[in-house]
């Protein structure tokens, strides 16, 4: 009780409140403007901490590893442009309520569960920190390969009205991925002798390509008989999501919370898969799975929830074993290092005081963000009335500003013209774009995982074979992909009515 | 009729990326050495031969619709609800724009290049020709974006090889 007394004594300080805000602040900006992201912004903090003690110092690089995870849902729900692929399974619904006039319905929404998420894992993470971390590193690269494949079979919950399009696009991102250098061996794939190949696509250029370049294409295009004279989006009001709203979706609120916490604690994994799986596991249980990616606020509770939840996740085996679970963490961990304080088992008898300060400097985070986004969603509105054509000119701009500042590399922007393009025709023929993305976040781990799994068992399948965790979920893959098949086989012996869904 | 025209073309088009693909994974990239290490032909193989198949197979259910269904009056079954138009020159203004503005930042800055790219696009793709609106908004996003990014965040923006400001 004394050392969280002192903790308290250390985090709520003016100096330690302000950094962290400043922190949320600087993390929301980053992580709703495409292909900026949070990483960008922690490494633009990281220096400033240099001068400062050490819980204001963690404050504020926690501060924006929490703003940035939340910012992302801003541009996915406006624009239907994911500001951090996180953020890429709350585009499915969060921008179909845009279209129906509910922007902020969607985006207190998905503040206050983002909060929620957050903080239950941070709950989790103080209660479970050492059983947790001891199972999270018992995934060897067989169980992290199992359960990014389960990832993948989620595909089939984000195919729209067609399976077999919805598989395209996902080999599609899978394909796109494998593009550049190879990470085991080195050898260049498909760069065809060119040096800016061999650095392959990056994934945010390629979301920005995805999502950003065709909104950009149709708002250009869109003709003035093409208007809708139901303006509805220009018809905009501020207002905040119900307190029953949230009460009838708590049970899916902690289901993705748990979820989401599970999944950060495993090193490698990330919020992308979270919010795709939460996504999915929503969307099956629901009861009305049909809605989904039409506007159902499900579909931006879940993924959400989850990918917040992920915060708190991967400050398990940050904090007790001092592996960075992406690279996001490794830059919190570059500070807690650079502070003096290690993490790893005796962390938590070393620096107690500190990591209680911690705790509570999470909680502050997620309170400076809930504050923030339920301020800015009066502002955030406004961008709804901004003519298309215009906020076009202006989305294509700041998405150049984006995937240059990734690499510094103009290939980058000619990268993200070309992908948008294509996407622009692949969704004209009815290909989501969504399984392209999701190919493109896991494909990497997939490979190396698989590979890495087959060199230490030197070519044997019974590293796979012989771990229950592999089975269950490989089970868990085949039962969704089941599910899939056989609900797409009674919907074509049924005909029924079907409203289309656009991916841009 | 449209759409199962549509869906052919992407089809073929989709077999003919994967044959391309697989082959040149085959002809560039080197097997793996065996005993575990399946090398990084592998998965790259792999995707080619699936999307292939996934490419055929939509080909073989593209021909197969029934002539029957072709001409079924539902006007909500999906596979009769006529695709969206692809409008070719804005996306192949667009994607010249684009590479054309990546060019600029490398050459001459993101602040003589952004102003640039913004008054081409909205005079050729949007047709504007109010003044206050060519300016506003030229000027208007060069500045503000300048001052939120490289003064306000600390990200630099692009800096020309040619010539540079700001």
């Amino acid at each position: 009780m004394d050392l969280f007394l002192q903790a308290l004594s250390l985090a709520i300080t003016p100096t330690a409140i302000a950094a962290i805000g400043l922190g949320a602040l600087v993390g929301l900006i980053f992580g709703s403007i495409p292909g900026l992201t949070f990483t960008v912004a922690l490494a633009l903090a990281l220096p400033i901490t240099f001068s400062m003690d050490p819980v204001p110092a963690i404050g504020l690089l926690l501060g924006t590893y929490i703003g940035g995870m939340t910012g992302g849902s801003v541009s996915a729900i406006l624009l239907g442009i994911p500001g951090t692929p996180s953020a890429a399974a709350t585009v499915l619904d969060g921008h179909p309520m845009t279209r129906q006039g509910e922007a902020s319905i969607a985006l207190g929404t998905a503040v206050i569960v983002s909060v929620f998420g957050g903080v239950f894992s941070l709950i989790v993470m103080i209660v479970s920190v050492d059983l947790v971390s001891r199972l999270a590193i018992g995934f060897g690269p067989a169980e992290i390969f199992a359960l990014v494949l389960f990832g993948m079979s989620t595909i089939c919950g984000l195919c729209g009205d067609s399976l077999l399009k919805g598989l395209i696009a996902g080999i599609l991102g899978l394909m796109i991925m494998t593009v550049g250098i190879d990470a085991i061996e080195g050898v260049p794939r498909m760069t065809f002798g060119s040096i800016n190949m061999l650095q392959g696509v990056d994934l945010l250029v390629a979301m920005i390509g995805l999502f950003a370049v065709p909104f950009v294409i149709e708002a250009f295009s869109e003709r003035p008989e093409d208007k809708p004279r139901d303006a509805r989006v220009a018809r905009v009001r501020a207002e905040l999501p119900k307190i029953g709203l949230l009460i009838r979706n708590f049970w899916l609120m902690i289901r993705c919370s748990v979820l989401g916490t599970g999944i950060g604690a495993i090193p490698g994994t990330g919020g992308a898969i979270a919010s795709f799986l939460a996504y999915d596991h929503a969307k099956r249980f629901s009861k009305k799975p049909e809605s989904f990616g039409k506007g159902n606020i499900e579909g931006v509770i879940a993924p959400e929830t989850a990918n917040n939840a992920v915060t708190g996740g991967t400050l398990i085996p940050l904090l007790s074993l001092g592996i960075p679970g992406d690279p996001a963490t490794a830059i919190v961990l570059a500070g807690l290092m650079i502070h003096g304080i290690t993490p790893g088992p005796a962390l938590f008898m070393n620096h107690a005081t500190e990591v209680y300060g911690i705790y509570v400097a999470v909680v502050l985070a997620y309170v400076w963000v809930l504050g923030l986004q339920l301020v800015g969603i009066r502002l955030f509105v406004h961008v709804l009335k901004i003519p298309r054509d215009m906020l076009a000119v202006a989305v294509l701009v700041l998405c150049a500003i984006g995937a240059y500042s990734i690499r510094n590399s103009a290939f980058d922007i000619y990268a993200m013209g070309l992908i948008g393009v294509l996407a622009y025709v692949l969704i004209a023929n009815r290909v989501p774009i969504t399984p392209i993305i999701l190919g493109m976040v896991l494909g990497p781990t997939l490979e190396n995982e698989f590979r890495t799994a087959m060199m230490l068992s030197s070519g044997s399948a019974d590293i796979f074979l012989t771990s229950p965790t592999v089975l269950v979920f490989f089970a868990l893959a085949l039962l969704v992909i089941g599910m899939q098949l056989k609900s797409e086989l009674k919907r074509k012996k049924k005909p029924q009515k079907k409203i289309e869904t656009s991916d841009a | 009729m449209a759409n199962r025209r549509q869906d052919i073309v992407l089809g073929a088009t989709l077999v003919a990326l994967a044959l391309i693909w697989t082959w040149l994974v085959v002809d560039t990239i080197p097997p793996g050495f065996g005993d575990g290490e399946i090398g990084a032909r592998a998965f790259p193989m792999a995707f080619g031969i699936i999307l292939l198949a996934l490419a055929a197979l939509l080909l073989v259910r593209v021909s197969l619709r029934s002539e029957s269904k072709a001409k079924s009056d539902d006007p909500t079954d999906i596979e009769l609800i006529e695709p969206d138009e692809i409008r070719w020159i804005p996306a192949i203004l667009l994607l010249a724009q684009i590479a054309l503005y990546g060019f600029l930042l490398e050459k001459i800055g993101f602040v003589l290049a952004t102003p640039i790219i913004v008054l081409l696009v909205m005079l050729v793709n949007l047709r504007v020709r109010s003044l206050s609106k060519l300016l506003g908004m030229s000027l208007g996003l060069t500045i503000g974006c300048w001052l939120i990014f490289e003064k306000v965040l600390g990200i630099y923006l692009a800096n020309g090889t040619w010539m540079n400001v700001g």
